[in-house]
Protein backbone atom coordinates (compact mmCIF):
# COMPACT_ATOMS: atom_id res chain seq x y z
CA UNK A 1 0.00 0.00 0.00
CA UNK A 2 1.67 3.21 -1.02
CA UNK A 3 -0.04 6.83 -0.07
CA UNK A 4 2.92 8.40 -1.66
CA UNK A 5 1.65 11.93 -3.05
CA UNK A 6 -1.07 11.86 -0.70
CA UNK A 7 -2.24 14.08 1.33
CA UNK A 8 -4.66 13.38 4.68
CA UNK A 9 -6.17 15.34 7.05
CA UNK A 10 -6.81 13.76 10.27
CA UNK A 11 -9.28 15.84 12.89
CA UNK A 12 -8.48 14.75 16.80
CA UNK A 13 -5.58 13.48 15.39
CA UNK A 14 -3.21 13.98 18.46
CA UNK A 15 -4.28 10.94 20.82
CA UNK A 16 -6.48 7.61 21.19
CA UNK A 17 -8.09 6.39 17.02
CA UNK A 18 -6.90 9.52 15.29
CA UNK A 19 -2.88 9.11 16.59
CA UNK A 20 -3.05 5.52 15.18
CA UNK A 21 -4.55 6.72 11.55
CA UNK A 22 -2.15 9.64 11.73
CA UNK A 23 0.80 6.85 12.20
CA UNK A 24 -0.81 4.02 9.71
CA UNK A 25 -1.28 7.19 6.57
CA UNK A 26 2.22 8.21 7.21
CA UNK A 27 3.69 5.07 7.48
CA UNK A 28 2.08 4.64 4.13
CA UNK A 29 3.83 7.55 2.79
CA UNK A 30 0.83 9.69 3.01
CA UNK A 31 1.52 13.75 4.34
CA UNK A 32 -0.88 13.94 7.04
CA UNK A 33 -1.98 17.23 8.32
CA UNK A 34 -3.12 16.89 11.97
CA UNK A 35 -6.45 18.81 13.33
CA UNK A 36 -6.62 19.25 17.14
CA UNK A 37 -7.84 21.27 19.82
CA UNK A 38 -5.26 20.16 21.74
CA UNK A 39 -2.17 21.73 20.52
CA UNK A 40 0.24 19.83 22.78
CA UNK A 41 -0.69 16.62 22.28
CA UNK A 42 -0.38 17.09 18.49
CA UNK A 43 3.08 18.65 18.82
CA UNK A 44 3.72 15.33 20.30
CA UNK A 45 2.07 13.18 17.86
CA UNK A 46 3.55 15.65 14.65
CA UNK A 47 6.86 14.89 15.97
CA UNK A 48 6.30 10.88 16.29
CA UNK A 49 4.88 11.15 12.66
CA UNK A 50 8.47 13.25 11.57
CA UNK A 51 10.27 10.55 12.61
CA UNK A 52 8.52 8.49 10.09
CA UNK A 53 8.16 10.56 7.21
CA UNK A 54 10.76 13.32 7.87
CA UNK A 55 7.90 16.13 7.81
CA UNK A 56 4.89 16.30 9.84
CA UNK A 57 2.08 19.28 10.20
CA UNK A 58 -0.28 20.04 13.37
CA UNK A 59 -3.02 22.72 12.89
CA UNK A 60 -4.63 23.58 16.27
CA UNK A 61 -8.47 23.27 15.19
CA UNK A 62 -11.71 23.41 17.02
CA UNK A 63 -14.04 21.43 15.11
CA UNK A 64 -16.86 23.72 16.10
CA UNK A 65 -15.69 26.72 15.23
CA UNK A 66 -16.14 27.36 11.12
CA UNK A 67 -13.38 30.39 10.64
CA UNK A 68 -11.16 27.60 12.20
CA UNK A 69 -11.88 24.88 9.84
CA UNK A 70 -11.63 27.01 7.03
CA UNK A 71 -8.59 28.52 8.27
CA UNK A 72 -7.20 24.47 8.31
CA UNK A 73 -8.26 24.20 4.76
CA UNK A 74 -6.46 26.59 3.49
CA UNK A 75 -3.69 26.21 5.95
CA UNK A 76 -3.32 22.30 4.23
CA UNK A 77 -3.50 23.52 0.75
CA UNK A 78 -0.47 25.95 1.85
CA UNK A 79 1.60 23.40 3.62
CA UNK A 80 1.03 20.09 2.05
CA UNK A 81 -1.55 20.93 -0.85
CA UNK A 82 -5.11 19.85 -1.26
CA UNK A 83 -6.43 17.36 0.66
CA UNK A 84 -7.32 13.64 -0.76
CA UNK A 85 -8.58 12.28 2.29
CA UNK A 86 -10.25 13.82 4.95
CA UNK A 87 -10.48 11.55 8.51
CA UNK A 88 -13.41 12.98 10.44
CA UNK A 89 -12.15 11.50 13.78
CA UNK A 90 -12.35 14.38 16.37
CA UNK A 91 -15.24 13.52 19.06
CA UNK A 92 -16.28 13.70 22.44
CA UNK A 93 -18.15 12.10 24.42
CA UNK A 94 -19.89 14.48 27.05
CA UNK A 95 -19.02 18.23 28.29
CA UNK A 96 -16.52 18.35 31.17
CA UNK A 97 -17.11 16.27 33.91
CA UNK A 98 -19.95 14.22 32.28
CA UNK A 99 -18.17 11.14 33.27
CA UNK A 100 -18.84 11.88 37.27
CA UNK A 101 -22.92 12.59 36.25
CA UNK A 102 -25.52 10.14 36.49
CA UNK A 103 -27.40 11.94 33.77
CA UNK A 104 -26.85 13.75 30.82
CA UNK A 105 -27.24 17.30 31.20
CA UNK A 106 -28.27 19.42 28.50
CA UNK A 107 -24.74 20.82 27.73
CA UNK A 108 -23.74 17.10 27.36
CA UNK A 109 -26.58 16.83 24.54
CA UNK A 110 -24.94 20.34 23.20
CA UNK A 111 -21.51 19.91 23.46
CA UNK A 112 -21.45 16.40 22.16
CA UNK A 113 -23.61 17.29 19.07
CA UNK A 114 -21.46 20.29 18.22
CA UNK A 115 -18.42 18.44 18.13
CA UNK A 116 -19.67 14.84 16.86
CA UNK A 117 -21.94 16.00 14.74
CA UNK A 118 -21.99 20.00 13.41
CA UNK A 119 -18.07 19.62 13.87
CA UNK A 120 -17.81 16.89 11.11
CA UNK A 121 -20.30 18.94 8.94
CA UNK A 122 -17.99 22.02 9.45
CA UNK A 123 -15.19 20.13 8.88
CA UNK A 124 -16.18 18.61 5.29
CA UNK A 125 -18.03 21.72 4.08
CA UNK A 126 -14.08 23.27 4.39
CA UNK A 127 -12.46 20.81 2.64
CA UNK A 128 -15.46 19.51 -0.35
CA UNK A 129 -14.47 22.26 -2.56
CA UNK A 130 -10.80 21.23 -2.90
CA UNK A 131 -12.48 17.59 -3.09
CA UNK A 132 -14.87 18.70 -6.17
CA UNK A 133 -12.51 20.70 -7.94
CA UNK A 134 -10.09 17.52 -8.59
CA UNK A 135 -13.12 15.26 -9.05
CA UNK A 136 -11.43 13.06 -6.27
CA UNK A 137 -11.40 12.38 -2.47
CA UNK A 138 -12.16 9.98 0.22
CA UNK A 139 -13.77 11.04 3.53
CA UNK A 140 -13.97 8.99 6.36
CA UNK A 141 -16.27 9.67 9.36
CA UNK A 142 -15.43 7.92 12.44
CA UNK A 143 -19.12 6.95 14.07
CA UNK A 144 -19.60 4.45 16.71
CA UNK A 145 -20.97 0.99 17.38
CA UNK A 146 -23.17 2.96 19.97
CA UNK A 147 -24.58 4.78 16.96
CA UNK A 148 -25.85 1.93 15.68
CA UNK A 149 -28.45 1.21 18.54
CA UNK A 150 -28.94 3.21 21.99
CA UNK A 151 -26.38 2.50 24.59
CA UNK A 152 -27.86 2.89 28.35
CA UNK A 153 -26.24 6.27 30.61
CA UNK A 154 -24.51 6.84 26.69
CA UNK A 155 -27.92 8.72 25.08
CA UNK A 156 -26.57 12.03 23.84
CA UNK A 157 -23.40 10.21 22.86
CA UNK A 158 -25.27 7.50 21.20
CA UNK A 159 -27.45 9.67 19.54
CA UNK A 160 -24.99 11.85 18.24
CA UNK A 161 -23.12 8.85 16.94
CA UNK A 162 -26.31 7.65 15.01
CA UNK A 163 -26.57 11.30 13.48
CA UNK A 164 -22.70 10.38 12.09
CA UNK A 165 -23.79 7.42 10.14
CA UNK A 166 -26.98 9.39 8.87
CA UNK A 167 -24.74 12.66 7.79
CA UNK A 168 -22.41 9.98 6.44
CA UNK A 169 -25.22 8.75 3.83
CA UNK A 170 -26.36 11.88 3.42
CA UNK A 171 -23.00 13.46 2.35
CA UNK A 172 -22.10 10.39 0.06
CA UNK A 173 -25.31 10.81 -2.07
CA UNK A 174 -24.35 14.55 -2.22
CA UNK A 175 -20.88 14.30 -3.44
CA UNK A 176 -21.07 10.87 -5.26
CA UNK A 177 -20.76 12.76 -8.57
CA UNK A 178 -17.72 14.19 -8.18
CA UNK A 179 -16.24 10.63 -7.02
CA UNK A 180 -15.97 11.17 -3.81
CA UNK A 181 -16.47 8.60 -1.46
CA UNK A 182 -17.98 8.70 2.21
CA UNK A 183 -17.64 5.72 4.58
CA UNK A 184 -18.25 5.08 8.49
CA UNK A 185 -16.49 3.27 10.62
CA UNK A 186 -17.94 2.31 13.70
CA UNK A 187 -15.54 1.08 16.49
CA UNK A 188 -16.56 -1.05 19.15
CA UNK A 189 -14.93 -1.09 22.24
CA UNK A 190 -10.93 0.61 22.81
CA UNK A 191 -9.11 1.49 25.59
CA UNK A 192 -8.37 5.57 24.86
CA UNK A 193 -8.62 8.27 27.09
CA UNK A 194 -12.41 8.36 26.12
CA UNK A 195 -12.95 5.15 26.96
CA UNK A 196 -11.77 5.79 30.15
CA UNK A 197 -14.41 8.45 30.76
CA UNK A 198 -17.27 5.78 29.58
CA UNK A 199 -15.93 3.50 31.85
CA UNK A 200 -16.08 5.92 34.77
CA UNK A 201 -19.63 6.77 33.79
CA UNK A 202 -21.03 3.67 33.59
CA UNK A 203 -19.32 2.79 37.06
CA UNK A 204 -21.22 5.80 38.13
CA UNK A 205 -24.83 5.29 36.71
CA UNK A 206 -25.12 1.76 35.48
CA UNK A 207 -25.92 -0.96 38.71
CA UNK A 208 -24.38 -3.54 37.19
CA UNK A 209 -20.83 -2.02 36.76
CA UNK A 210 -21.13 -0.08 40.02
CA UNK A 211 -17.71 0.53 42.40
CA UNK A 212 -15.54 -1.02 39.28
CA UNK A 213 -12.52 1.10 38.54
CA UNK A 214 -12.93 2.17 34.41
CA UNK A 215 -10.81 -0.35 33.14
CA UNK A 216 -12.45 -3.25 35.20
CA UNK A 217 -16.18 -2.34 33.47
CA UNK A 218 -14.06 -2.60 30.39
CA UNK A 219 -12.82 -5.73 31.03
CA UNK A 220 -16.18 -6.71 32.33
CA UNK A 221 -17.95 -5.35 28.89
CA UNK A 222 -15.01 -6.98 26.70
CA UNK A 223 -15.88 -10.26 27.97
CA UNK A 224 -19.72 -10.05 28.38
CA UNK A 225 -20.26 -8.03 24.83
CA UNK A 226 -17.72 -9.09 22.75
CA UNK A 227 -18.36 -12.26 20.55
CA UNK A 228 -14.08 -12.59 19.53
CA UNK A 229 -13.76 -12.09 23.20
CA UNK A 230 -10.72 -9.13 22.79
CA UNK A 231 -10.49 -5.45 22.76
CA UNK A 232 -10.19 -3.81 19.39
CA UNK A 233 -7.20 -1.28 19.55
CA UNK A 234 -6.52 2.20 17.60
CA UNK A 235 -4.38 0.26 15.06
CA UNK A 236 -7.34 -2.06 13.64
CA UNK A 237 -9.46 1.03 13.17
CA UNK A 238 -6.49 2.35 11.24
CA UNK A 239 -6.11 -0.47 8.75
CA UNK A 240 -10.03 -0.26 8.07
CA UNK A 241 -9.19 3.94 7.38
CA UNK A 242 -6.79 2.90 5.18
CA UNK A 243 -8.77 0.42 3.31
CA UNK A 244 -11.76 2.93 2.77
CA UNK A 245 -8.94 5.47 1.49
CA UNK A 246 -7.29 3.34 -0.60
CA UNK A 247 -7.98 2.58 -4.57
CA UNK A 248 -9.35 -0.59 -3.39
CA UNK A 249 -12.24 0.77 -2.21
CA UNK A 250 -12.99 3.14 -5.13
CA UNK A 251 -16.91 1.88 -5.83
CA UNK A 252 -17.78 1.35 -1.70
CA UNK A 253 -19.51 4.79 -0.58
CA UNK A 254 -22.16 5.74 1.94
CA UNK A 255 -21.18 2.65 4.30
CA UNK A 256 -20.62 2.42 7.96
CA UNK A 257 -18.51 -0.74 8.72
CA UNK A 258 -18.44 -2.07 12.40
CA UNK A 259 -14.71 -2.76 13.38
CA UNK A 260 -15.47 -4.28 17.12
CA UNK A 261 -15.10 -7.77 17.20
CA UNK A 262 -18.50 -8.48 16.48
CA UNK A 263 -20.07 -6.63 19.10
CA UNK A 264 -23.08 -5.86 16.65
CA UNK A 265 -23.83 -7.48 13.19
CA UNK A 266 -25.48 -6.04 10.37
CA UNK B 1 -2.36 2.86 -4.77
CA UNK B 2 -3.45 -0.18 -4.18
CA UNK B 3 -3.16 -1.88 -0.83
CA UNK B 4 -0.60 -5.02 -0.84
CA UNK B 5 -1.86 -7.55 1.35
CA UNK B 6 0.49 -10.40 2.57
CA UNK B 7 -1.15 -13.90 1.31
CA UNK B 8 2.32 -15.45 0.77
CA UNK B 9 1.90 -19.02 1.69
CA UNK B 10 -1.63 -18.50 2.16
CA UNK B 11 -4.43 -20.67 0.58
CA UNK B 12 -7.38 -19.70 -0.17
CA UNK B 13 -10.75 -21.67 -2.01
CA UNK B 14 -12.98 -20.30 -3.51
CA UNK B 15 -16.44 -21.63 -4.53
CA UNK B 16 -17.70 -20.64 -8.18
CA UNK B 17 -13.90 -19.54 -8.74
CA UNK B 18 -14.46 -20.69 -12.40
CA UNK B 19 -15.50 -17.04 -13.94
CA UNK B 20 -17.17 -13.62 -12.51
CA UNK B 21 -16.90 -12.29 -9.74
CA UNK B 22 -15.33 -15.53 -8.05
CA UNK B 23 -12.84 -15.43 -11.05
CA UNK B 24 -12.07 -11.72 -9.68
CA UNK B 25 -11.96 -13.08 -6.23
CA UNK B 26 -9.23 -15.70 -7.14
CA UNK B 27 -6.95 -13.26 -9.41
CA UNK B 28 -7.06 -10.77 -6.41
CA UNK B 29 -5.65 -13.32 -3.90
CA UNK B 30 -3.30 -14.60 -6.09
CA UNK B 31 -1.79 -11.33 -6.86
CA UNK B 32 -1.56 -11.05 -3.23
CA UNK B 33 0.25 -14.04 -3.31
CA UNK B 34 -2.09 -16.57 -1.76
CA UNK B 35 -2.64 -20.70 -3.95
CA UNK B 36 -5.92 -20.57 -4.52
CA UNK B 37 -8.12 -23.98 -5.01
CA UNK B 38 -11.24 -23.10 -7.71
CA UNK B 39 -13.98 -24.98 -6.79
CA UNK B 40 -16.20 -25.00 -9.39
CA UNK B 41 -18.90 -27.12 -11.59
CA UNK B 42 -17.31 -25.27 -14.79
CA UNK B 43 -14.53 -27.35 -15.54
CA UNK B 44 -13.42 -25.60 -18.89
CA UNK B 45 -13.68 -21.88 -17.32
CA UNK B 46 -12.05 -23.10 -14.71
CA UNK B 47 -8.95 -24.48 -16.04
CA UNK B 48 -8.63 -21.09 -17.67
CA UNK B 49 -8.60 -19.59 -14.42
CA UNK B 50 -6.10 -21.87 -12.69
CA UNK B 51 -3.84 -21.26 -15.78
CA UNK B 52 -3.77 -17.47 -15.36
CA UNK B 53 -3.03 -17.85 -11.69
CA UNK B 54 -0.14 -20.39 -12.32
CA UNK B 55 1.05 -17.78 -14.68
CA UNK B 56 1.25 -15.10 -12.21
CA UNK B 57 3.12 -17.43 -10.24
CA UNK B 58 1.38 -19.10 -7.44
CA UNK B 59 -0.41 -22.57 -7.71
CA UNK B 60 -4.01 -23.23 -8.17
CA UNK B 61 -5.96 -26.33 -8.99
CA UNK B 62 -9.19 -27.50 -10.40
CA UNK B 63 -11.31 -29.46 -7.86
CA UNK B 64 -14.73 -30.32 -9.50
CA UNK B 65 -17.37 -29.05 -6.98
CA UNK B 66 -20.95 -29.23 -6.23
CA UNK B 67 -21.25 -26.73 -3.24
CA UNK B 68 -25.01 -28.13 -2.82
CA UNK B 69 -24.09 -31.81 -1.47
CA UNK B 70 -21.58 -31.87 1.74
CA UNK B 71 -19.45 -34.69 0.63
CA UNK B 72 -18.21 -32.52 -2.31
CA UNK B 73 -17.58 -29.93 0.14
CA UNK B 74 -15.73 -32.09 2.74
CA UNK B 75 -13.75 -33.39 -0.79
CA UNK B 76 -12.75 -29.87 -1.43
CA UNK B 77 -11.42 -28.92 1.82
CA UNK B 78 -10.07 -32.72 2.07
CA UNK B 79 -7.89 -31.80 -1.02
CA UNK B 80 -7.07 -28.57 -0.50
CA UNK B 81 -5.03 -29.45 2.93
CA UNK B 82 -3.48 -32.93 0.83
CA UNK B 83 -2.11 -30.53 -1.67
CA UNK B 84 -1.32 -27.09 0.46
CA UNK B 85 -0.70 -28.30 3.94
CA UNK B 86 -3.30 -25.81 5.44
CA UNK B 87 -6.22 -23.67 4.49
CA UNK B 88 -6.45 -20.32 5.33
CA UNK B 89 -9.27 -18.22 3.07
CA UNK B 90 -12.80 -20.16 2.43
CA UNK B 91 -14.52 -17.78 -0.04
CA UNK B 92 -18.04 -19.11 -0.36
CA UNK B 93 -19.46 -17.15 -4.18
CA UNK B 94 -20.86 -19.72 -5.92
CA UNK B 95 -24.14 -18.81 -6.52
CA UNK B 96 -27.37 -19.16 -8.82
CA UNK B 97 -30.25 -16.91 -9.70
CA UNK B 98 -32.66 -19.61 -10.22
CA UNK B 99 -33.27 -23.13 -11.52
CA UNK B 100 -32.49 -23.36 -15.49
CA UNK B 101 -34.41 -21.58 -17.40
CA UNK B 102 -35.66 -18.88 -15.01
CA UNK B 103 -34.84 -16.14 -17.04
CA UNK B 104 -38.04 -17.16 -18.97
CA UNK B 105 -40.12 -17.27 -16.06
CA UNK B 106 -42.48 -14.06 -14.81
CA UNK B 107 -42.97 -15.71 -11.96
CA UNK B 108 -40.37 -18.06 -9.84
CA UNK B 109 -41.72 -21.32 -9.86
CA UNK B 110 -41.03 -23.96 -6.28
CA UNK B 111 -37.75 -25.01 -8.04
CA UNK B 112 -36.27 -21.46 -8.27
CA UNK B 113 -37.01 -21.40 -4.41
CA UNK B 114 -35.23 -24.38 -4.29
CA UNK B 115 -32.29 -23.72 -6.34
CA UNK B 116 -31.21 -20.79 -4.96
CA UNK B 117 -31.47 -21.67 -1.29
CA UNK B 118 -29.53 -25.12 -2.45
CA UNK B 119 -26.60 -22.99 -4.22
CA UNK B 120 -26.71 -19.62 -1.91
CA UNK B 121 -27.82 -21.10 1.51
CA UNK B 122 -26.92 -24.43 1.74
CA UNK B 123 -23.88 -23.96 -0.08
CA UNK B 124 -22.52 -21.74 2.39
CA UNK B 125 -23.18 -23.65 4.96
CA UNK B 126 -21.75 -27.06 3.66
CA UNK B 127 -18.36 -25.36 2.60
CA UNK B 128 -18.27 -23.63 5.94
CA UNK B 129 -19.34 -26.74 7.85
CA UNK B 130 -16.40 -28.59 5.98
CA UNK B 131 -13.50 -25.97 6.74
CA UNK B 132 -14.51 -25.46 10.44
CA UNK B 133 -13.45 -28.47 12.38
CA UNK B 134 -10.07 -27.81 10.72
CA UNK B 135 -10.08 -24.15 11.09
CA UNK B 136 -11.49 -24.31 15.25
CA UNK B 137 -8.41 -26.91 15.83
CA UNK B 138 -5.80 -24.01 13.99
CA UNK B 139 -7.43 -21.36 16.06
CA UNK B 140 -7.46 -19.20 12.60
CA UNK B 141 -9.21 -18.52 9.52
CA UNK B 142 -11.37 -16.46 7.77
CA UNK B 143 -14.77 -17.10 5.75
CA UNK B 144 -15.94 -14.91 3.43
CA UNK B 145 -19.44 -14.76 2.17
CA UNK B 146 -21.14 -13.33 -0.96
CA UNK B 147 -24.50 -12.02 -0.45
CA UNK B 148 -26.03 -9.45 -2.83
CA UNK B 149 -27.42 -6.18 -1.90
CA UNK B 150 -30.22 -7.65 -3.05
CA UNK B 151 -30.50 -9.52 0.33
CA UNK B 152 -29.99 -5.82 2.34
CA UNK B 153 -34.21 -5.72 1.67
CA UNK B 154 -37.27 -7.26 0.24
CA UNK B 155 -38.50 -5.96 -2.92
CA UNK B 156 -40.65 -7.07 -5.60
CA UNK B 157 -39.65 -9.34 -8.25
CA UNK B 158 -36.71 -12.14 -8.24
CA UNK B 159 -37.89 -12.43 -4.48
CA UNK B 160 -36.48 -15.73 -4.07
CA UNK B 161 -32.65 -14.66 -4.98
CA UNK B 162 -33.00 -11.91 -2.80
CA UNK B 163 -34.17 -14.13 0.20
CA UNK B 164 -31.69 -16.57 -0.22
CA UNK B 165 -29.20 -13.57 -0.14
CA UNK B 166 -30.77 -12.29 2.95
CA UNK B 167 -30.26 -15.62 4.31
CA UNK B 168 -26.95 -15.93 3.21
CA UNK B 169 -26.14 -12.26 5.26
CA UNK B 170 -28.47 -14.04 8.28
CA UNK B 171 -26.20 -17.29 7.91
CA UNK B 172 -22.90 -15.37 8.28
CA UNK B 173 -23.76 -13.77 11.04
CA UNK B 174 -24.28 -17.05 13.16
CA UNK B 175 -20.95 -18.37 12.11
CA UNK B 176 -19.00 -15.17 13.17
CA UNK B 177 -21.03 -15.86 16.46
CA UNK B 178 -19.97 -19.46 16.78
CA UNK B 179 -16.48 -19.10 15.73
CA UNK B 180 -15.58 -15.76 16.77
CA UNK B 181 -14.05 -17.19 20.08
CA UNK B 182 -11.36 -19.63 18.03
CA UNK B 183 -9.92 -16.84 16.25
CA UNK B 184 -12.11 -17.07 13.15
CA UNK B 185 -13.51 -14.06 11.31
CA UNK B 186 -17.01 -14.59 9.42
CA UNK B 187 -17.96 -11.88 7.11
CA UNK B 188 -19.76 -11.52 3.92
CA UNK B 189 -19.49 -8.82 1.16
CA UNK B 190 -22.75 -7.31 -0.87
CA UNK B 191 -21.95 -7.17 -4.26
CA UNK B 192 -23.76 -4.68 -6.16
CA UNK B 193 -24.64 -4.27 -9.95
CA UNK B 194 -21.48 -6.29 -11.75
CA UNK B 195 -21.82 -7.62 -15.90
CA UNK B 196 -20.64 -11.83 -15.12
CA UNK B 197 -22.68 -14.21 -16.74
CA UNK B 198 -25.37 -14.35 -13.65
CA UNK B 199 -26.43 -10.48 -14.17
CA UNK B 200 -26.76 -10.85 -18.50
CA UNK B 201 -29.50 -14.27 -17.11
CA UNK B 202 -31.00 -11.68 -15.09
CA UNK B 203 -30.74 -8.97 -17.76
CA UNK B 204 -32.73 -12.07 -19.89
CA UNK B 205 -35.24 -12.21 -17.17
CA UNK B 206 -35.99 -8.44 -17.34
CA UNK B 207 -36.41 -8.50 -20.90
CA UNK B 208 -38.52 -11.61 -20.82
CA UNK B 209 -41.01 -10.30 -18.21
CA UNK B 210 -40.76 -6.54 -18.20
CA UNK B 211 -42.35 -5.03 -21.25
CA UNK B 212 -40.19 -1.65 -20.47
CA UNK B 213 -37.31 -3.91 -21.51
CA UNK B 214 -38.50 -5.74 -24.13
CA UNK B 215 -36.62 -3.41 -26.76
CA UNK B 216 -33.84 -3.44 -25.05
CA UNK B 217 -30.05 -5.91 -25.27
CA UNK B 218 -29.10 -7.25 -21.93
CA UNK B 219 -26.32 -4.70 -21.66
CA UNK B 220 -28.75 -1.92 -22.12
CA UNK B 221 -30.98 -3.17 -19.66
CA UNK B 222 -27.90 -3.45 -17.34
CA UNK B 223 -26.40 -0.10 -18.20
CA UNK B 224 -29.75 2.14 -17.67
CA UNK B 225 -29.81 0.16 -14.45
CA UNK B 226 -26.88 0.95 -13.29
CA UNK B 227 -27.11 4.54 -14.73
CA UNK B 228 -30.91 5.07 -12.22
CA UNK B 229 -29.60 3.27 -9.31
CA UNK B 230 -25.92 3.88 -8.35
CA UNK B 231 -24.67 7.34 -6.80
CA UNK B 232 -21.50 6.84 -7.70
CA UNK B 233 -22.89 6.60 -11.58
CA UNK B 234 -20.51 3.55 -12.64
CA UNK B 235 -20.86 -0.50 -12.76
CA UNK B 236 -18.32 -2.25 -10.00
CA UNK B 237 -16.53 -4.89 -10.96
CA UNK B 238 -15.21 -8.38 -10.00
CA UNK B 239 -11.95 -6.53 -9.27
CA UNK B 240 -13.72 -4.28 -6.57
CA UNK B 241 -14.98 -7.11 -5.28
CA UNK B 242 -11.74 -9.08 -5.22
CA UNK B 243 -9.84 -6.58 -3.03
CA UNK B 244 -12.92 -5.57 -0.67
CA UNK B 245 -12.99 -9.80 -0.03
CA UNK B 246 -9.21 -9.86 0.23
CA UNK B 247 -9.31 -7.08 2.73
CA UNK B 248 -12.13 -8.84 5.01
CA UNK B 249 -9.91 -12.17 4.29
CA UNK B 250 -6.66 -10.49 5.81
CA UNK B 251 -4.63 -9.77 9.20
CA UNK B 252 -6.01 -5.80 8.40
CA UNK B 253 -9.65 -6.65 8.96
CA UNK B 254 -9.05 -9.02 12.03
CA UNK B 255 -11.43 -7.21 14.55
CA UNK B 256 -13.98 -7.62 11.92
CA UNK B 257 -16.37 -9.99 12.17
CA UNK B 258 -20.10 -10.83 11.65
CA UNK B 259 -20.05 -7.56 9.00
CA UNK B 260 -21.71 -7.56 5.58
CA UNK B 261 -19.81 -4.68 3.29
CA UNK B 262 -21.73 -3.09 0.59
CA UNK B 263 -19.65 -3.07 -2.52
CA UNK B 264 -22.09 -1.53 -4.37
CA UNK B 265 -21.55 2.44 -5.52
CA UNK B 266 -23.81 3.48 -2.53
CA UNK B 267 -26.61 1.95 -3.54
CA UNK B 268 -27.80 0.98 -0.47
CA UNK B 269 -26.21 2.26 2.22
CA UNK B 270 -26.08 0.23 5.53
N1 LIG C 1 -12.56 4.62 22.22
C1 LIG C 1 -13.59 3.95 21.80
O1 LIG C 1 -13.87 2.85 22.29
C2 LIG C 1 -14.44 4.48 20.68
C3 LIG C 1 -15.47 3.67 20.24
C4 LIG C 1 -16.28 4.11 19.21
C5 LIG C 1 -16.03 5.32 18.61
N2 LIG C 1 -15.02 6.13 19.03
C6 LIG C 1 -14.84 7.41 18.33
O2 LIG C 1 -13.54 7.49 17.78
C7 LIG C 1 -13.10 8.85 17.76
C8 LIG C 1 -11.78 8.98 18.48
O3 LIG C 1 -11.98 8.56 19.83
P1 LIG C 1 -10.82 8.27 20.88
O4 LIG C 1 -11.26 7.15 21.71
O5 LIG C 1 -9.53 8.21 20.18
O6 LIG C 1 -10.97 9.61 21.77
P2 LIG C 1 -9.85 10.55 22.42
O7 LIG C 1 -10.58 11.37 23.41
O8 LIG C 1 -8.71 9.72 22.86
O9 LIG C 1 -9.39 11.44 21.19
C9 LIG C 1 -10.23 12.41 20.61
C10 LIG C 1 -9.38 13.52 20.04
O10 LIG C 1 -10.26 14.53 19.49
C11 LIG C 1 -9.80 15.80 19.91
N3 LIG C 1 -10.91 16.75 19.97
C12 LIG C 1 -11.91 16.80 20.87
N4 LIG C 1 -12.71 17.86 20.64
C13 LIG C 1 -12.20 18.49 19.55
C14 LIG C 1 -12.59 19.65 18.83
N5 LIG C 1 -13.65 20.39 19.20
N6 LIG C 1 -11.86 20.02 17.76
C15 LIG C 1 -10.76 19.30 17.39
N7 LIG C 1 -10.36 18.20 18.04
C16 LIG C 1 -11.06 17.80 19.12
C17 LIG C 1 -9.20 15.56 21.26
O11 LIG C 1 -8.28 16.59 21.60
C18 LIG C 1 -8.52 14.22 21.08
O12 LIG C 1 -7.19 14.36 20.59
C19 LIG C 1 -14.21 9.66 18.39
O13 LIG C 1 -15.04 10.20 17.37
C20 LIG C 1 -14.96 8.64 19.21
O14 LIG C 1 -16.29 9.01 19.41
C21 LIG C 1 -14.20 5.72 20.07
N1 LIG D 1 -23.24 -10.21 -10.76
C1 LIG D 1 -23.76 -9.43 -9.84
O1 LIG D 1 -24.12 -8.27 -10.12
C2 LIG D 1 -23.94 -9.92 -8.42
C3 LIG D 1 -24.48 -9.02 -7.49
C4 LIG D 1 -24.63 -9.42 -6.18
C5 LIG D 1 -24.22 -10.70 -5.80
N2 LIG D 1 -23.71 -11.57 -6.70
C6 LIG D 1 -23.29 -12.90 -6.19
O2 LIG D 1 -21.94 -13.12 -6.50
C7 LIG D 1 -21.69 -14.52 -6.64
C8 LIG D 1 -21.02 -14.76 -7.98
O3 LIG D 1 -21.90 -14.29 -8.99
P1 LIG D 1 -21.48 -14.07 -10.51
O4 LIG D 1 -22.22 -12.89 -10.97
O5 LIG D 1 -20.04 -14.14 -10.66
O6 LIG D 1 -22.18 -15.37 -11.14
P2 LIG D 1 -21.71 -16.37 -12.30
O7 LIG D 1 -22.91 -17.10 -12.72
O8 LIG D 1 -20.94 -15.62 -13.32
O9 LIG D 1 -20.70 -17.34 -11.57
C9 LIG D 1 -21.13 -18.24 -10.59
C10 LIG D 1 -20.16 -19.40 -10.53
O10 LIG D 1 -20.63 -20.32 -9.54
C11 LIG D 1 -20.56 -21.65 -10.07
N3 LIG D 1 -21.55 -22.51 -9.42
C12 LIG D 1 -22.89 -22.46 -9.55
N4 LIG D 1 -23.46 -23.44 -8.85
C13 LIG D 1 -22.47 -24.13 -8.27
C14 LIG D 1 -22.43 -25.29 -7.41
N5 LIG D 1 -23.55 -25.92 -7.03
N6 LIG D 1 -21.23 -25.72 -6.98
C15 LIG D 1 -20.09 -25.08 -7.36
N7 LIG D 1 -20.07 -24.02 -8.17
C16 LIG D 1 -21.25 -23.54 -8.62
C17 LIG D 1 -20.82 -21.47 -11.54
O11 LIG D 1 -20.32 -22.58 -12.28
C18 LIG D 1 -20.07 -20.17 -11.85
O12 LIG D 1 -18.72 -20.42 -12.17
C19 LIG D 1 -23.03 -15.19 -6.52
O13 LIG D 1 -23.19 -15.66 -5.20
C20 LIG D 1 -24.00 -14.07 -6.82
O14 LIG D 1 -25.25 -14.30 -6.24
C21 LIG D 1 -23.56 -11.20 -8.02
Amino acid sequence: MNFTGQVAVVTGGATGIGRAIVLKLADKGAAVMIADINEEAAEVTAAEVAEISGSSSAFTTDVTNVAACEGLAQATIDSVGPADFLINNAGIAGSPGWQTRSHSTEDDWKLTYHVNVIGMSNVTSAFQQQMIKRRSGRIVNLASVAGREGRPSLSHYSASKAAVISLTQSTALELARFNITVNAICPGLLWTPMWEQVGDRYAHDVPAYEGMTPRQVFDTMIAEKIPMQKEQTPEDVADAVAFFVSDDAKNITGQALNVDGGFYMR
Amino acid sequence: MYLTMDFEGKTAVVTGGARGIGRGIALELAALGSNVVIADMAEESAREVVAEIKAGGTRSYYCETDVTQQWSTDDMVEAALEEYGQLDVLVNNAGVGGSSGFTTRKKPLVEDWQATFDVNVYGMVNGTQSVEKYMVDRGYGKIVNISSISGRVGRSGFASYAASKAAAINVSQAWAYKLASHGINVNAVCPGLIWTPLWQDIAKWRKATDEQNAGMTPRQIFQQTVSESVPLGREQTPEDIGKAVAFLASDRARSITGQALNVDGGIRMN
